[in-house]
């Protein structure tokens, strides 16, 4: 069974800007792993071609075995995705949206029903489900894009900042959801909180300008540089 | 699950889109107060009453139509620029759906509300014709056909703008400029020079009326004939190869903006 997040020599110029330098990672099934860099380290733009968003420079990315660029469809049925702030359609309430998703990927009928009322009550927006979201905040709309990222059960989740706009008690939920999903899911996650990384991965990959400086279990790099805070400024050249 | 439900999908939630939007009520709106103007205003104007040619009242009232063809710039401004403008991109493209996909759908979903403004505006003609002239000519089923290619026309150039366009407001105004300001002022310069015009978009929207019997029976209507009007203002419209140019904007600007799409990246 292939791995289910292969990044072969990725490259990525925007114009003549190097975002990303020949990375290679192999992500294990089940395993949550957090992307951590400063910022303009390359995470986001690793998670974009991720998920077919943009095209790599050179390289390749695969999801479980099936290459994002020549197969895009199959390599996207198995992700679920929050990347950057999504915005969702003003016009359409959560069950309309994560209807139109669903249906996209092949959900019909009551499963689907029962699907969206499951994943709405698990990002805890009943009360909501049926308002318009030109009425919602920013951090209803992270526990949204969770929820469509949860809605068809992928096996894979790419996920770039997603507690970005949530207030401390949404983020401590977000933070014990992500934990229990990523018990039987793999987890590729992009964030510049290092508490939250330590809490729901077991391993991390640190960037900086498109370079891969480590990629370890967060015990061995806490054994090596005393703290994974220590690991992660050290390796980013921001102690002297 | 094949791209074909898929597609059917995108018809239905696009299509849901603009039926809650407010912008489609506005244009509703116009083209049943155009049409009022006109039915008012002719009568009024004009001191013996309606036209004593059916075909003279038809090819007035066929401006209601025509406005709602203009609708389909507001539809479509923000069909493409809108996902990667708004960020709605980041949810909808890293769904497995081809991005062809996505741009048929909505364009078919744009044509489709597009195309229910223009049958009000002939539902209205045709009844106000009747009432009129006890009859409705058979060139008013041409004028309407006329009238859904434009609008298709239309659609796929907006489309074309808004794929290479950042933003949906600029695409509108692109548009709304391209055709309105850029294509109308080539148009009368080719007019006064005597040159051939056919190919201009805002000329191919002058066949909704001039189906009917061409300029010099509009102008007619008016008694304007003998008024020192160009002769080249007044030559037969050559609908054959304004319907050929129609074709040629709507395949053309709907293939460029689905292969544009393609190639768009999120970044």
């Amino acid at each position: 069974m292939p791995e289910p997040i292969v990044i072969e020599n990725l490259t990525k110029y925007y114009n003549k800007f190097l975002a990303v330098d020949n990375l290679n990672l192999s992500v294990t099934a089940n395993s949550n792993v957090g992307l951590l860099g400063p910022n303009g380290a390359g995470k986001s733009t690793t998670l974009k071609i991720l998920c077919g968003l943009i095209r790599a420079s050179s390289g390749t990315v695969y999801v479980d075995g099936t290459s994002v660029a020549k197969n895009p469809v199959q390599a996207l049925s198995r992700i679920g995705a929050i990347i950057e702030t999504p915005e969702f359609y003003s016009y359409l309430t959560p069950e309309e949206t994560l209807g139109y998703l669903g249906k996209l990927r092949g959900m019909r009928g009551n499963g689907l029903k029962d699907r969206i009322k499951e994943v709405i009550k698990r990002v805890r927006l009943e009360e909501w489900s049926t308002v318009r979201i030109e009425k919602f905040s920013r951090g209803m709309k992270q526990r949204l894009a969770l929820a469509q990222a949860l809605l068809h059960d992928p096996p894979v989740l790419v996920l770039d900042e997603p507690a970005l706009g949530l207030d401390p008690r949404g983020v401590v939920e977000f933070r014990e959801l992500l934990e229990e999903v990523g018990r039987e899911k793999t987890v590729f996650f992009a964030s510049h909180q290092l508490v939250e990384v330590s809490q729901i991965c077991d391993e991390v990959a640190i960037i900086d300008r498109g370079h891969l400086l480590a990629y370890d279990k967060i015990a061995q790099l806490e054994e090596k540089y005393q703290s994974l805070e220590s690991a992660y400024l050290q390796l980013t050249g921001e102690v002297h | 699950m094949s791209e074909f439900d898929k597609l059917r999908v995108v018809i239905g939630y696009e299509f849901l889109k603009h039926i809650r939007r407010r912008r489609l009520y506005i244009i509703l709106g116009l083209t049943v107060l155009v049409e009022a103007a006109v039915l008012i205003a002719v009568p009024l104007l004009m001191e013996e009453g309606y036209p004593d040619n059916v075909m003279v009242m038809a090819a007035m009232l066929s401006i209601g139509p025509s406005l709602a063809t203009i609708g389909a710039i507001f539809f479509a401004g923000d069909a493409i620029a809108g996902e990667f403008e708004g960020k709605t991109g980041f949810i909808l493209f890293t769904n497995p759906v081809r991005r062809i996909t996505l741009v048929i759908g909505k364009y078919i979903a744009g044509l489709a509300a597009v195309a229910m403004l223009i049958v009000l505006g002939y539902v209205i003609v045709s009844i106000s014709l009747l009432v009129i002239y006890g009859t409705v000519p058979v060139e008013t089923a041409k004028s309407f056909g006329l009238c859904l290619l434009y609008g298709g026309a239309v659609l796929s150039v907006t489309f074309f703008f808004s794929s290479i366009s950042k933003g949906s407001m600029g695409a509108t105004v692109i548009t709304l400029v391209f055709i309105m300001v850029v294509s109308a002022i080539l148009d009368s310069i080719l007019i006064m020079a005597d040159k051939p015009h056919w190919f201009l978009l805002s000329t191919n929207g002058d066949s909704i009326a001039t189906v009917y019997g061409g300029y010099e029976l509009f102008m007619g209507g008016f008694s304007m004939e003998g008024m020192g009007i160009p002769s080249q203002w007044l030559q037969d419209p050559e609908i054959h190869l304004m319907v050929i140019s129609m074709v040629i904007y709507l395949v053309a600007g709907f293939a460029l903006s689905i292969w544009i799409s393609g190639k768009r990246q999120l970044a």
